[in-house]
């Protein structure tokens, strides 16, 4: 793993690593294709710096006003031990009166370094899942008559040993660090904050500043929460896995905390991400060990910029670009409202068949290059010599030339037009 | 006299508008300033609408303590230190900067910036370290009980015994209700409490089962009831907690780490130590 760590800071340069999040997993689980934004996103390059230096800035990123508004809502959440947050727990789950504690993981006793962090997390998942289990089994043997609904309600009003059980088994954990195995690393993911109720489950909860008006919201933003919040969950299934939790004890309904309407007070609602799960699972199965894709590399690829002594760049814009261009990209539409780097790779792919989107691609027959569907489209049968790579319509381009053919066909008697005509007209 | 009213309306918008500028530009004397001036327009407006009404506006409203149509000059009159242990004083547990301002400009007119908190424990550790209890307190740090590293965001007073500042997984939601209680003690102690002090409460009611129904339907008793019903189910398990990590502290730290904290250091290979504050053992 050392060598695939030190090639990955090589690559990155001299820059701070920007660590994974839920949204750029998503983004790359969506395109797993995409060699450039897999080798960019491992090594933590700053894409969004890189698409501007290279001359194709990105044409969105979070505004410095969205993110202190997302921070501001996200404080007054959690503000007094997260007396809004408990507030809304208790009215969306039900959550019993005593269970009210609140653990904060953005430190370990002052230390805010990953991999303690992560530790004490784990271990605090653990602690709260074996007094879980162990109190709810006390509660079940004591009155065995009972069904279970009454006997987890019994315990969770008095606690059963009454030497601070409730305190033991944890509530609300603040600033969180799960794990995620992306491409054979591991990435850190730090979801808003994980609930667990005694009776019930571990439930993920993400707080987004984005306003629910009488009950709806942009169904965009609201997608983007569910699989970013579809991402946590996997992380904290695997965590407890390795803890010998079974997976139903996360549940598969996270919550999304939003302002409502039109003041600051905040409304939960949930989210079924069972969809999005099964997908996730699926997509980051097939995603490519980054060791794999670094051997197809040559070895001396960086993305330093070469600072100076001030700080400014030194590195000609060009040359980086075409060390971008090394590593191969898989552009489609979808990238440009998810990848910093979507200009830069629309760029790249003009001329590709591919930049129009997977469905246009297959109705121009998996032909790569647009130059190659005009020709193979205008000329009759055997005349498509030429330079490039796709000029001789032999083999497997004969089946598509002939299927073009036919459409232009009846595009030119259905519009009534002249065959030569329809260069111009494409 | 409605004339005057809409003027200071449109005065009012653009005060706040100015206000929030001067704060995105990082400007903390101008943000002062524009501040006082908001508020001598708030009140001037409630003035001018009761005499629309046809009551007496009072001379001095309770609880603010400003005389009606003057611009406090910017600056406070007793140092910072000082009015955060008010603060503190009245709600009688660890608070974090946000509550400690919110709190002093209801019940004590006078408003600082948070931002002035932040490197406020770090100046006390320091006055202290150089001369150990030189003053009659401190404003210290809240200690998390499992590691006795200084809570985050969290202010307390050195006087207060070890007990009342160490920090459980409970105890933020039971320093909330007490919270809550001190806050509507004081309110009944004044006798017309003004916008800023109902929206502290309010900040309390709307999160404690049981406290209020509404906003205008708020009743300090009623809240300080429902606040102490929901506190007795929490805490004897927390005062437990909060007793053996007090124990354990008074044990392990010295004089400085019992007040600030002691932080987590790695041992960096080669045997050299960390600096630290003191190390738990």
């Amino acid at each position: 793993m050392n060598g695939t760590e030190a090639r990955l800071a090589r690559i990155r340069g001299g820059a701070v690593p920007r660590s994974h999040n839920a949204r750029t997993i998503a983004a790359l689980a969506s395109n797993p294709g995409c060699t450039r934004r897999a080798v960019l996103d491992a090594a933590g390059a700053d894409k969004q710096r890189l698409a501007a230096y290279a001359g194709f800035p990105a044409p969105f990123g979070q505004s410095r006003f969205a993110l202190t508004r997302g921070n501001a809502f996200e404080a007054q959440v959690k503000a007094d031990g997260a007396a809004e947050l408990l507030r809304l727990l208790r009215e969306h789950l039900r959550l019993p009166i005593p269970e009210a504690s609140y653990d904060d993981l953005s430190e370990v006793g002052g230390n805010a370094s990953l991999e303690l962090r992560h530790a004490r997390t784990r271990s605090l998942l653990a602690r709260t899942a074996r007094s879980a289990s162990d109190a709810a089994d006390v509660a079940a043997g004591s009155d065995a008559a009972s069904p279970a609904n009454d006997a987890c309600t019994a315990s969770g009003a008095s606690p059963a040993g009454g030497d601070s059980p409730a305190a033991d088994i944890g509530t609300m954990f603040d600033h969180p660090l799960l794990r995620l195995e992306v491409g054979g690393r591991h990435a850190y993911l730090e979801p808003d904050l994980i609930a667990f109720q005694v009776c019930g489950q571990f439930h993920v909860i993400e707080i987004k500043s984005f306003a629910v008006i009488d009950g709806r919201a942009d169904g965009d933003k609201v997608a983007a929460a569910a699989i970013q919040s579809a991402v946590y969950v996997l992380a904290l299934r695997d965590a407890l896995a390795e803890l010998g939790v079974p997976p139903a004890a996360v549940a598969d309904e996270t919550i999304l905390v939003c302002p409502e309407n039109f003041a600051n007070r905040p409304v939960a609602v949930s989210l079924d991400v069972r969809r999005q799960l099964t997908v996730l699972r699926r997509q980051l199965s097939r995603l490519d060990r980054i060791d794999d894709l670094l051997d197809l590399l040559p070895a001396d690829l960086t993305f330093d910029l070469g600072p100076d002594d001030q700080g400014v760049p030194r590195r000609a814009p060009a040359d980086l670009a075409a060390a971008i261009r090394q590593i191969e990209a898989r552009y489609a539409p979808e990238c440009l409202g998810t990848c910093e780097m979507c200009f830069f790779c629309r760029e790249e792919a003009r001329g590709c068949t591919a930049a129009f989107g997977r469905e246009a691609r297959d109705d121009l027959g998996g032909v790569e290059q647009v130059a190659t569907v005009l020709r193979l489209a205008r000329a009759t049968p055997g005349a498509g010599q030429g330079p490039g790579p796709d000029s001789d319509p032999g083999g497997d381009l004969a089946e598509a030339a002939e299927l073009l053919r036919t459409a232009a066909r009846l595009r030119t008697e259905s519009l009534g037009q002249r065959p030569e005509s329809l260069g111009a007209a494409v | 006299m409605s004339e005057s009213a809409e003027m200071l309306e449109r005065r009012i918008d653009r005060l706040r508008a100015a206000v929030r500028e001067a704060v995105v530009a990082g400007d903390r004397e101008g943000a002062r300033a524009l501040r006082s001036e908001l508020k001598s327009a708030e009140h001037a407006w409630e003035e001018a609408l009761a005499r629309v009404e046809g009551s007496a506006p009072e001379a001095v409203q309770p609880g603010t303590g400003e005389r009606p149509g003057r611009v406090t000059p910017p600056g406070p009159l007793i140092p910072l230190r000082e009015q955060v242990h008010q603060a503190l004083s009245l709600l009688t547990v660890p608070a974090a900067p946000r509550l400690i301002v919110t709190v002093h400009e209801a019940f004590f007119a006078e408003s600082f910036p948070v931002a002035r908190l932040t490197s406020l424990r770090r100046d006390e550790e320091r006055s202290f370290r150089s001369a150990p209890f030189a003053r009659p307190y401190y404003i210290c740090a809240a200690l998390a009980a499992d590691l006795l590293a200084p809570a985050r965001g969290l202010l307390a007073i050195s006087t207060w015994p070890m007990e009342k500042r160490v920090i459980g997984p409970l105890s933020p939601r039971v320093h909330f209700l007490t919270a809550a209680i001190r806050v509507a003690e004081s309110i009944e102690r004044i006798p017309g409490p003004d916008a800023d002090v109902r929206r502290l409460l309010w900040r309390f009611a709307a999160n404690i089962p049981g406290a209020t129904g509404s906003a205008a339907a708020m009743d300090p008793r009623a809240v300080a009831e429902a606040a102490q019903a929901e506190l007795q189910v929490h805490e004897a398990a927390d005062l437990d907690v909060r007793r053996a990590a007090a124990q354990r502290g008074r044990r392990q730290l010295d004089d400085a780490g019992q007040l600030f904290g002691s932080r987590l250091q790695v041992r960096q290979p080669g045997g050299r130590a960390a600096r630290g504050s003191g190390t738990a053992s």
